[in-house]
């Protein structure tokens, strides 16, 4: 049987290794931020939000279209994120 | 798009009940294309000939589409088709309609001769308030639901925006329903209410057989 120690194992059974739990933290950290900058959802109310205050006279054209291109950008970087499932970490050497 | 070549792809704007025969909404599509319906038993896609792409989400594409559908509204009683709906040919439109034709029946009777509004109240900057929120949210949800057939609350997707709701209301019933809206606007001075549409009913219908993702059959 293979076992194999990671960082979660290694939560599970109460231990902490400073190093590791760090590390862990920091791809909690970097995960979250990830998924936020690049959430299809959040970018698509995100230009949702722009055009709104363009309508209520709250931006000039201008500024509306820049934001709009930069969100349009995003979005289309977030989707091909998404087709790709970035998200899923794979084993690369097959331990399971 | 357009050019000598006919393009083998057939992009869906909306689906129609049936004219009867083939009917044109003239060259309005993308590049300049005819848009036209495609006879399926009794109901109608209505599309245009298209390359076989992956249609990028833009302001300029999404208009032509946008476009399109609201001038088949126009005359018809349309069941909205998401944007970016393209089949590698007739043959599997056809195929698309065949499995979801029992849906799509089911889903014309509910939304004929009915309309999509959309009203949305959005705070000033700087007013903040639980009370007024929450005060004017069911003020015009309570008053609007009795002027609807249906209504849905969709996402707030701004922190500013107190209420964003789509209603199914009879076309028969619009200026009855916009007095509505205008009598509670009234009452709401300290807010920005935005009341649009007529909409083909896209909260109203959800059909997936035609696809499970934008793109339809490749």
């Amino acid at each position: 049987m293979t076992f194999i120690l990671d960082d979660i194992l290694l939560k599970e059974i109460g231990l902490e290794m400073p190093g590791v739990s760090l590390l862990w933290a920091f791809e909690q950290l970097r995960d979250f931020a990830f998924k936020e900058l690049y959430n299809p959802d959040k970018i698509k109310g995100l230009i949702k939000e722009n055009r709104l205050l363009f309508e209520f006279g709250e931006l000039a054209r201008e500024e509306y279209e820049e934001k709009n291109d930069e969100l349009l950008r995003k979005l289309k970087l977030a989707q091909r994120g998404e087709e790709m499932n970035l998200q899923v970490r794979s084993d690369i050497f097959g331990a399971r | 798009m357009s050019g000598a070549v006919p393009e083998s792809g057939r992009y869906v704007y909306c689906i129609i009940k049936s004219p009867g025969e083939k009917k044109s909404f003239g060259n309005i599509g993308f590049g300049g294309t005819e848009v036209y319906t495609l006879e399926y038993r009794d109901l109608s896609p209505v599309i245009s000939n298209a390359a076989m792409k992956k249609f990028e989400v833009s302001d300029e594409e999404a208009e032509v589409h946008k476009k399109v559908v609201l001038q088949v509204m126009s005359e018809h009683s349309v069941l909205p088709v998401a944007y970016g709906m393209v089949f590698k040919n007739k043959k599997l439109l056809q195929v698309a309609m065949s499995a979801g034709y029992k849906a799509m029946k089911k889903a014309v009777k509910e939304v004929d001769n009915k309309v999509e509004l959309g009203v949305k109240i959005f705070l000033p900057k700087g007013l903040a308030g639980k009370e007024v929120k929450g005060q004017y949210r069911s003020a015009f949800l309570d008053g609007l639901k009795n002027k609807s057939v249906q209504s849905k609350e969709l996402k707030l997707f701004s922190e500013r925006l107190i209420l964003n709701a789509a209603f199914l209301v009879d076309r028969g019933g619009i200026d009855d329903f916009s007095a509505e809206v205008e009598r509670l606007a009234e009452g709401a001075a300290d807010v920005k209410v935005q009341y649009s549409g007529p909409w083909p009913p896209y909260n109203f219908v959800d059909i997936r057989i035609l696809s499970r993702q934008r793109g339809g059959f490749r």
